[in-house]
């Protein structure tokens, strides 16, 4: 079904000021948001990179580098704390340290997958060369988190365990051009068991296909280079149908469930990875993100008239850019940065695979 | 800054408890507080209340000295109570909870609440599992998890809980029954439908009969309401099934199945012929 509505205004200016603020200061009903600072640096960050507005950090860009790099937990001289490594969602008590020396080692100060996720993008989109990772070590806590049914936890205290984590274990073993921090047959395998009846995929095994879950599994088999050996040809043209069919105006995350911005990534960079997202309705996904924005503020959010957030906004951003919205950054859909950042990623993988040769 | 030194909870009347902050409590004067240490430039600050910085500087200074005590697991409860997403707090709660050999049961009743307050809370639900493991005990389970899908029958965290629970303790018996219950109330919840799928293939499994009965299940409930794609997608995973079936798991009877399956194709129409 087209649509002909008017051609509605995509307000680049205020969103570039919507994040910008993001990475001020949050007001203090976002307190639940403290251990989760890094997922909203990324957010802030991928945004201004798609709506190509970088520029506007610029003299903060350094900065911004320590602070990530302040965020690792490095191993210490006996290494006892090396299944702790990786990112860390807040500080527990170690001292500010950017640097890629340990200082001290506290216990419970462990890194969590999704931000050593975060950061490792972030610091990519600030063109940082990624030399003050441990990558030995972030690689070894990683393999610590993969439970016997192949998905993995957030941290190595325990969590829950689920598709999300997956994605993000798949996302840094791609970025750090190493998959020792996996065991990707098992990986895959879990994808594998938590495709639906419906041909959606779910968080974990018996669960219902969603969204969020059918690209975080998808993305990490295109990452793992493994999609066509585990499905088969026949899947994944019921995986593009599912997912053809949870567009409405713009993209639910379930049958019956009303739609929602972030969606128009999820499902719709799905189909990217599928070859199929030409087979979408553009006008009336983009005039459905477009409803979303709040023309005051900036930023979107996930129904028309509600409060902007930095996950929707972000979301939106990238949904409008997977349609080539005029003025935005092409994105990388499987690792969810700009092809931009993407390729900064090829020039340190090629300069490491010199180091090593 | 004034306003940061005042306490952020003022008593209303004489049932509340009037918040004092920890630096001021007598019986906390043996712990140094320890503040987070941001950096020169920090980004995505928050601006913190004044309590949610005490009760944190405290909790940061409990977990570096590894205080096993009351006071520190009190402190836990304010802790999750500013910030239920803090994983840390969860953690050491359930550390203290080991330690001091806390009434788990208690712990449920208290993790009650704070889902009912936080139900899309991934941290308060794996606490939850957790405490129900230990006490491997999940009489309240069915009904709790009831309880929240009556306020969001397609909260996703509830089923996931409900599913393992089911799985973990084996509690298959009424489940198919509640499935109807809440099909009734919703034929287009699609939730309900995953679920049905769900307990079908842990307890009868698919044989011929279950087929038969399922198939024609959902062609009921098409003919209610033609245009709910959730009964299609329920019967779409039956055919598909018989395809696979006949290609995997039973190859001996490929030919049956191959011939159920197109049965059941010029039955509904030709949803299978792709």
């Amino acid at each position: 079904m087209a649509s002909d509505a008017v051609r509605q205004d995509f307000w680049r200016e205020k969103h570039v000021k919507f994040f910008r603020r993001c990475l001020n200061v949050l007001p203090e009903q976002y307190s639940s948001l403290d251990t989760n600072r890094l997922t909203i640096a990324f957010f802030a960050l991928s945004g201004l990179d798609v709506l190509d507005a970088l520029d506007v950090i610029e003299k903060e860009k350094e900065s911004i580098i320590d602070w990530i790099y302040s965020l690792q937990v490095l191993p210490d001289d006996t290494n006892k704390n090396i299944s702790q490594c990786g990112f860390r969602g807040w500080r527990i008590g170690a001292p500010y340290n950017p640097s890629k020396e340990s200082s001290v080692c506290l216990a419970y100060d462990s890194g969590h997958v999704a931000m050593t996720y975060t950061a490792i993008a972030s610091l990519l989109i600030l063109g940082d060369d990624l030399s003050r990772l441990n990558k030995a070590a972030i690689l070894s806590a990683l393999r610590t988190l993969q439970l016997p049914d192949g998905s993995f936890c957030a941290i190595p205290e325990g969590s829950e365990n689920d598709m999300r984590f997956v994605y993000c274990a798949s996302c840094i073993c791609y970025m750090l051009d190493d998959w020792s921090g996996m065991d990707v047959d098992m990986a895959a395998t879990f994808i594998n068991q938590s495709l639906s009846y419906e041909y959606g995929i779910a968080q974990g095994p018996g669960l219902e296909g969603h969204g969020g879950p059918t690209f975080c599994g998808i993305a990490s088999l295109v990452l793992m280079q493994q999609l066509d050996s585990i499905f088969t040809n026949k899947q994944i043209e019921r995986i593009k149908r599912w997912c053809i069919f949870r567009q409405q105006s713009g993209f639910q995350g379930r049958p019956n469930k009303p739609v929602d911005t972030c969606y128009s990534f999820w499902v719709g960079a799905t189909l990217k990875l599928l070859g199929a997202f030409e087979q979408i309705d553009y006008s009336s996904n983009r005039n459905y993100i477009l409803s979303t924005q709040d023309n005051v503020t900036g930023g979107f959010s996930k129904w028309p008239d509600c409060h902007p957030d930095a996950l929707h906004s972000y979301f939106g951003v990238c949904g409008l850019s997977l349609m080539k919205e005029p003025g935005l950054n092409p994105i990388h859909a499987a690792v969810n940065i700009t092809q931009r950042a993407s390729s900064h990623l090829s020039k340190i993988h090629e300069q490491w695979r010199q180091d090593k040769s | 800054m004034a306003n940061e030194e005042k306490p952020m909870e003022i008593s209303v009347s004489d049932s509340e408890p009037v918040w004092v902050f920890y630096r001021d409590r007598g019986d906390w004067k043996d712990v140094q507080p320890l503040p987070q240490d941001d950096g020169p430039a920090p980004i995505v600050q928050i601006a913190y209340s004044a309590k949610f910085r005490d009760v944190y500087d405290y909790f940061r200074a409990v977990l570096k000295s590894d205080e096993r005590s009351e006071r520190a697991f009190s402190l836990t409860t304010d802790a999750a109570e500013l910030n239920p997403a803090n994983y840390t707090v969860w953690h050491f709660r359930r550390l203290l909870l080991k330690s001091l050999n806390k009434d788990l049961k208690e712990e449920l009743k208290y993790i009650d609440d704070v889902i009912e307050e936080h139900p899309k809370n991934y941290q308060v639900w794996h606490h939850r599992r957790v405490v129900v493991e230990w006490a491997n005990n999940a009489d309240e389970e069915l009904f709790f998890t009831k309880n929240i899908l009556d306020l969001d029958s397609k909260n996703y965290h509830a089923w996931s809980h409900r599913q393992w629970v089911l799985r973990q303790f084996s509690l298959w018996k009424d489940e198919l029954e509640f499935v109807n219950m809440l099909l009734a109330k919703d034929l287009r919840n699609n939730s309900v439908w995953n679920q049905r799928y769900f307990v079908i293939s842990n307890t009868t499994k698919f044989t011929d009969e279950v087929l038969d009965k399922e198939t024609k299940f959902a062609m009921d409930m098409i003919q209610k309401a033609p245009n709910n794609e959730s009964a299609w997608n329920y019967l779409r995973g039956y055919v598909f099934l018989c395809s696979s079936l006949a290609e995997q798991f039973d190859a001996i009877r490929k030919e049956y199945w191959s011939y159920v399956s197109r049965s059941l194709a010029v039955k509904y129409g030709t949803l299978a012929q792709e």
